[in-house]
């Protein structure tokens, strides 16, 4: 039988998408504030 | 507002890898949908030690030809490398919980040398913080830059150095990939699209060390 183990795929897709996600957002906002100086 | 192509098509080839990934490949027999985690790992993996690599070939060269331009390289690829890293930490804990029992293992040696990277290029960075000198900054980050890269083959080797719970490779292996072909074309992707997504990082990372540079030049004139 296959086991369940989905949350920790669920949950591994997500922080990975969320720090990707999140380090472009902070890319995009270091270059707008040091263009705005 | 100005559209910019590179992070656009990485973040567009990500996602469309990521529902290829949780839609239209079948799950494994033995871990069930777990075993998903290896088109995000593996991948974060192999760029993580690309951005590396780099960051070594980049610092090699300043050394040489003293270019500024280099060291900003290196500074972002560094950087964009850490972010990779971090989510190799996370999501291999996060697959080994489930099938191995546990969520880390001290003595698996790619488990600590992997964290031991992770550990010199916040370093690096850290480092980079540290030393006012721009010259200076330059020099001493890139030695560290090289040096630290000298783990990624120990990383790839260890599983066959050592004793660890990390499988044998199955597609980065003299011999043919031991995958089905739709989970192979799905890792490819996976690996293609992560790269893309390196490149338009490194891309933005550089271009906003230049713009702080030439802002910080600016002040002092």
């Amino acid at each position: 039988m296959m086991p369940e183990t989905s949350a920790y795929y669920h949950l591994a897709y997500t922080i990975a998408l969320g720090i990707y996600g999140g380090y472009g957002l902070s890319l995009y906002l270091r270059r707008k504030r040091v263009r705005a100086k | 507002m100005k559209i910019s192509w590179l992070p656009t098509i990485a973040g567009a080839a990500v996602l469309g890898t990521v529902i290829r990934a949780a839609f239209f490949t079948p799950l494994e027999a033995k871990q069930g949908a777990a075993q998903k985690i290896f088109y995000i790992h593996v991948p974060s993996a192999w760029v993580a030690f690309l951005a590396f690599f780099l960051v070594a070939v980049a610092s090699g060269v300043y050394l040489w030809i003293r270019d500024p331009r280099l060291d900003r390289f290196a500074e972002s690829s560094a950087e964009v490398g850490v972010v990779f890293t971090t989510v190799v930490l996370i999501t291999g804990p996060l697959w080994a919980k489930p099938i191995w029992g546990t969520y880390w293992a001290w003595w698996d040696v790619r488990l600590v040398s992997t964290l031991f990277l992770w550990f010199i290029y916040v370093s690096y960075i850290v480092l980079r913080g540290a030393v006012e000198s721009p010259a200076l900054r330059a020099r001493y980050s890139a030695v560290l830059g090289i040096l630290g890269a000298l783990l990624i083959p120990f990383i790839h080797l260890s599983v066959y150095l050592f004793a660890t719970m990390h499988p044998m490779p199955i597609v980065g292996k003299p011999s043919a990939p031991s995958l089905p072909n739709e989970m192979l074309v799905t890792l490819l992707l996976s690996l293609a699209s992560f790269t893309l997504l390196y490149f338009a990082f490194v891309r933005s990372r550089y271009r906003y060390a230049g713009e702080r540079d030439a802002a910080a030049a600016k002040r002092e004139t």
